[in-house]
């Protein structure tokens, strides 16, 4: 076509070689009236060069296909290999179903041992089934699920402790004949002790009983500040992506609240806590006390039925001048008691070896707390520190040198109180009871927050591709689900809280490994920066040569392709 | 009657646990050592001292002891520790010996030394690890990058200074490193005086002023903590925590707010009257501002705020090393003691009372009488120190060097033996051999001046230098020991921003071994103690868009390579006027004729459109 312009007659461009004969004839009738105007152009006509010989051509699309043959099979693989950023492979969607709570549902079955004592076995069969009846029909929270069995009689001869390791029974219920119907925990073993008048007793044929009602109303008031809690850890967990606070059906708002706050105030869970007693005074006196004798006398009983569960290291320290922060005024009110910790000056750090501090403090000074109707949990002298540790404020006279034991009484009995709330213990119940109901606790915590951070390392890795995910990592992850797999199996007893313990410390491994982090920010300019001025003089001539090449070979089919459709012709 | 024995049961115990108090309370003291020195400069010499036993320390019961250094000290198995935070120099040669014979000063930066227990070397470095680390968290400082290429294990420089009744020298490692790159500065002096009892709010502790103490000529803080085991009684953990500056007089009675230097008015030039034509209107500027008067108050900015009540009463809280003659005043509540010895006097001071000092200014000399005596009476005169020691650098270029250190043993009759300690970086490779003492005025090295040499060869990037060299000075005498070295070229990332100022070379540490030094007796061991100041090294620097330049240079030889061979290999060659014909003219016509096609067919379009509008 564009032999018909007479602008582009001057141009031996591929064009006008690729035109049939023909149209060269036309641009030749054409040419002499620009040829006056250009003379110099038109003295130097220019030439066709000779055609070229096969096997140059042929030649030539070898040294090309070899070019880019190398490229393609031996630079591209180079370049991929050293370039590429490790990711191991990580079992998302497995990771994502655990953190969104359908890899596990935790269920808590709880085995209560009723002890018939002096019932028939036909009988105390039947009332156990009527019991478990009742139990059903209260229970609305599938996760929480309480049941009854029968006691052996030989068993009951053994202590409730050896029972206890026996059949993992979590209460055990002591039935006696008495006059009216009562119950009563005891509170130095998870029994509670149940008298029932003698006609009570279901007939085998009954299918009521009010002393199937009432035990099973005991019980579940017994167990409903775990219920709770358990249920609003489920619930919160579930809600967490979605950013929504979903309120667990069973609950009420009052409920919700109190385990809320109880939760947020309690410290992560660790094996280890470390405790420090800290004396402040803001001036000079005293400088010494019987801290001692004191931790011996009112907190080492509460630590020992603790151990089972944490181990507490402790130190203590005197520190003298050290002046509160904030306000300094005689009455303190709730604002002043958030600025009073003077964390810039008071050497509170944290103990190093990894396990957190609960720090408990006694200041000696004259100051009050004003109206403490507002804070709940603190008193006229002390207050609660959430996830962080106990005040005590005690005023002394001005001479006093030394605190002796009687002085260090009330705050040591304080803190021995503030302890158990710091590490999460529930408030009802007797205290074996809620130190089991702790372990399970504590347990569903953990299981909940290793899923969640699995999610986190999930949504991580999906969010950044450009991350490296060492095998440490993809290790890590597959040791937490295995765990969480034997944890989420074992709910409820030791076993379940020591693998929900190693999920959650490896599943924190995992998520803060240090090499992740590293080069995190490799910017796009730095890329182009190092690839354009290779890729750049190289690419221009390999990829020229390549469609001259490609337009080159079309060329010649279309020749071909006519020189046979004139061969037809003729 | 019984409630009457009940009460005085109750008096009879609280009186006894004052008593008790009381003397726990000598487990700590403190005590301010001024002392005026020549060229218008103040020691102040400030030493804390707390104890505690060792069974409260294991019991995690801290009392005086912080809290925050116990326990970094019980995780990291250290059994003794010596940390310096350092800067400035000390003017030997004005200002005579050095504070506590040098045993409580550090090269400039940080230094950190420190016995730990561990079973094998690599559990002692691990150890050292953790301590390293948590000591740099505590006092703010870099310690943590105190790694493998800056510790070293010296073998015949230290000794430890505590008792050590149940460890072995198999199961206690010495470790030591230095940063002498440091700048110690005030977020390192907040945390010492957190580790004190008082803080830094009652005693002589109040007189520490991060301002001042930063601004003085040359400062050094040192803690120290050491078992000691007495003949009779328990053992006790000590903690020492000194800091020595010494203050530039003038400097520090700048007023605070008015900081910048101005000439004094004519009234107050301090002229040399013995200069013939000294005039009224003619001045000749003293040497140096001598005969100062000074307040406490003046030079530390602030008065001293009562003593700390937790102080051993018998030791006085300040004391004043000045010739007995001297006058000085006091404030109300404040008991001065002149000492026997006639040169030092010390300052008892009520528990609530302020103290504050003026040393007023001598009397100029009667007419005649020769003005060295002011001087006389001004200060008492410095002891001449043991050994002086200088340090530098020698040789030129990027790339060999030579470190030449003067040492000059001033007593005419006796000779000093030492033990010469270098800790070098691995990027500055010595060659052992060139090692080698001369002494000023004799030609040709002296054999006999080197006794022993213990040398640890670097290791690239994993391990430092480390040169003990124990020699003998003859009495008046100079010694030059040399050798040399090459700058080994570090790796691109092994940099750090501000490269081009060079590197810090630690300061070599020279322990002068007292005479009767083979007794093994730790007191006995080191005479007096001093360190060279820091060398700066520079290495060959690179420029730092190196890389880029690299890979546009490669590239652009590369691309020129290529492109010339792949072209020769592709292109048909043909002459020149058989080939496409290329012309600016030529390339304009051709742009015209597109363009002139993509006009054409816009319009086409537009007509298109109007077309079927016109149809709608």
């Amino acid at each position: 076509m564009s032999a018909r312009r007479p602008t582009d007659n001057g141009m031996a461009d591929d064009k006008t070689n690729s035109t049939s004969s023909s149209a060269k004839a036309e641009v030749a009738v054409e040419a002499p009236t620009h040829a006056i105007a250009v003379p110099i152009e038109a003295s130097s006509q220019r030439k066709a060069p000779p055609p070229e010989k096969p096997s140059d051509i042929r030649r030539r699309t070898w040294v090309i296909l070899t070019f880019w043959a190398i490229v393609v099979f031996l630079g591209l693989p180079i370049w991929w290999k050293t370039t590429t950023i490790y990711r191991a492979n990580l079992p998302l969607s497995e990771m994502l179903e655990w953190a969104d709570g359908k890899a596990c549902r935790p269920v808590f079955p709880l085995r209560i041992n009723i002890q018939a004592g002096p019932l028939q076995e036909q009988e105390a069969q039947h009332l156990v089934r009527l019991t478990q009846h009742a139990l059903d029909d209260l229970n609305d929270f599938s996760g929480h699920h309480l049941r009854l069995q029968l006691s052996s009689p030989s068993s009951s001869l053994t202590t409730p402790a050896s029972n206890d390791d026996d059949n993992g029974a979590a209460l055990t219920i002591r039935l006696a004949p008495g006059e009216s119907t009562t119950s009563a925990l005891d509170p130095y073993a998870p029994i509670l002790d149940i008298t029932y008048p003698p006609n009570t007793i279901p007939s085998p044929s009954s299918s009521s009983s009010t002393l199937a009602t009432y035990i099973a109303s005991q019980l579940r008031s017994t167990f409903a500040e775990e219920q709770a809690t358990i249920s609003y850890l489920l619930s919160t967990n579930a809600a967490a992506p979605s950013g929504e606070q979903l309120r667990p059906p069973g609950l009420t708002p009052e409920v919700a609240e109190s385990v809320s706050k109880r939760t947020t105030r309690s410290l992560k869970y660790s094996p280890t806590y470390h405790l420090t007693f800290s004396l402040f005074t803001s001036g000079p006196l005293p400088s010494s006390w019987d801290i001692e004798a004191a931790i011996a006398e009112y907190m080492e009983p509460v630590l020992k039925v603790l151990g089972p569960i944490h181990n507490f290291t402790i130190d203590t320290q005197v520190q003298l001048y050290a002046t509160p922060g904030g306000v300094q005024s005689q009455v303190l009110n709730k604002e002043d008691l958030s600025s009073f910790i003077n964390a810039a000056e008071w050497p509170l750090s944290p103990s190093i070896g990894g396990a957190p501090t609960v720090n408990f403090i006694v200041f000696v000074g004259n100051q009050t707390i004003g109206s403490p109707s507002e804070t709940s949990e603190a008193t006229s002298q002390s207050w609660l520190i959430p996830q962080w540790g106990t005040v005590y404020l005690l005023s002394l006279p001005h001479d006093t040198a030394h605190l002796t034991l009687p002085t260090l009484k009330q705050p040591l009995l304080t803190f021995t109180s503030h302890l158990l709330s710091l590490i999460g213990t529930p408030q009802s119940g007797s205290l074996p009871l809620r130190l089991s109901t702790l372990s399970r606790i504590r347990s569903a915590d953990l299981l909940l927050r290793a899923s969640s951070t699995l999610g986190s390392l999930a949504r991580l890795s999906l969010a950044l591709p450009s991350i490296s995910i060492p095998s440490s990592v993809a290790d890590g992850v597959s040791k937490t689900m295995a765990h969480l797999r034997l944890a989420c199996d074992t709910l409820g007893g030791a076993e379940g809280l020591a693998h929900a313990r190693i999920a959650e410390a490896e599943a924190e491994r995992a998520f803060f490994e240090k090499s992740m982090v590293g080069q995190l920010y490799f910017p796009d300019e730095h890329k182009i920066a190092v690839y354009l001025p290779l890729l750049g003089p190289v690419g221009v001539p390999l990829l020229m040569g390549l469609l001259n090449e490609i337009r080159a070979w079309r060329k010649r089919r279309r020749e071909r392709a006519e020189k046979a459709a004139e061969k037809k012709k003729e | 009657m019984r409630q009457y024995f009940l009460s005085f049961l109750l008096f009879l115990f609280a009186s006894l646990s004052l008593c008790v108090s009381s003397v726990v309370a000598a487990d700590y003291h403190e005590q301010l050592v001024l002392r005026p020195l020549p060229l218008s400069a103040l020691l102040a010499s400030f030493n804390f001292r707390s104890n505690t036993s060792l069974s409260e320390f294991e019991a995690h019961n801290f009392r005086f002891f912080p809290r925050s250094l116990g326990q970094i000290l019980q995780h990291a198995g250290t059994r003794e520790l010596h940390l310096r935070f350092s800067l400035g120099r000390w003017d030997a040669e004005s200002w005579g010996a050095r504070p506590w014979d040098g045993a409580r000063e550090g090269g400039t930066g940080v230094e950190l030394w420190a016995w730990l227990e561990a079973d094998t070397d690599d559990e002692a470095d691990k150890k050292w690890r953790t301590l390293t680390n948590a000591l740099s968290g505590l006092f703010c400082a870099s310690l943590n990058f105190i790694d493998g290429t800056r510790t070293t294990r010296p073998v015949m420089s230290f000794r430890p200074e505590g008792n050590h009744p149940n460890s072995t020298s198999t199961n206690t490692h010495l470790l030591y490193g230095v940063l002498p790159h440091e700048v110690v500065c005030t977020e390192n002096l907040t945390p010492f005086l957190k580790l004190l009892p008082c803080k830094g709010k009652a005693g002589i502790a109040t007189l520490l002023d991060g301002h001042k103490l930063f601004d003085a000529s040359w400062q050094s803080m040192a803690i120290d903590v050491r078992p000691v085991c007495p003949a009779d009684g328990e053992c006790v953990l000590e903690i020492e925590q000194t800091i020595d500056m010494v203050l530039d007089i003038e400097r520090s009675k700048r007023p605070r707010g008015n900081p910048i230097p101005r000439p004094p008015p004519g009234h107050e030039l301090l002229c040399d009257t013995s200069k013939p034509y000294h005039a009224d209107d003619t001045c000749f500027p003293a040497d140096y501002n001598a005969n100062h008067d000074w307040m406490l108050s003046q030079i530390f900015g602030k008065n001293m705020k009562g003593i700390c009540p937790l102080t051993n009463p018998s030791v006085p809280p300040v004391c004043l090393q000045v010739p007995g003659s001297r006058s000085v005043y006091v404030s109300n509540g404040v008991l001065e003691k002149k000492n026997a010895d006639g040169v030092s006097r010390c300052f008892e001071i009520q528990p609530d009372a302020d103290l504050e000092m003026v040393l007023p200014r001598i009397d100029p000399p009667a007419e005649g009488e020769p003005a060295q005596s002011v001087e006389v009476q001004e200060l008492v005169k410095p002891e001449t120190p043991l050994l002086y020691a200088e340090r530098s650098f020698t040789g030129h270029g990027q790339e060999r060097g030579g470190v030449q250190t003067i040492l000059r043993n001033p007593s005419p009759d006796s000779e000093v033996e030492f033990i010469y300690m270098e800790t070098l970086p691995w990027f500055m490779r010595i060659y052992l051999h060139t090692i080698e003492a001369r002494i000023d005025g004799q030609a040709g090295k002296q054999n006999n001046l080197i006794e022993e040499v213990y040398y640890r060869p670097a290791l690239d990037r994993a391990r430092g230098t480390q040169l003990e060299v124990r020699m003998r000075i003859p009495p008046a005498s100079t010694v030059f020991l040399t050798y040399d070295f090459e700058k080994s070229i570090l790796r691109y990332t092994e940099y750090p921003p501000d490269a081009n100022r060079g590197f810090d070379v630690a300061a070599a540490v020279i322990t002068i071994l007292s005479p009767d030094t083979h007794k093994s007796d730790k007191r006995g061991f080191a005479a007096y103690t001093l360190r060279t100041t820091s060398l700066l090294c520079s290495l060959p620097t690179p420029d730092f868009s190196m890389p880029y330049n690299v890979i546009i240079f490669t590239s652009t030889a590369v691309a020129l390579a290529f492109g010339g061979m792949f072209n020769i290999l592709v292109r048909r060659f043909v002459a020149a006027d058989e080939g496409p014909e290329v012309s600016i003219s030529g390339l304009k016509q051709r742009l015209r004729s597109r363009l002139g096609k993509v006009f054409e067919r816009l319009q086409q379009k537009t007509k298109e459109v109007k077309v079927q509008q016109k149809k709608d």
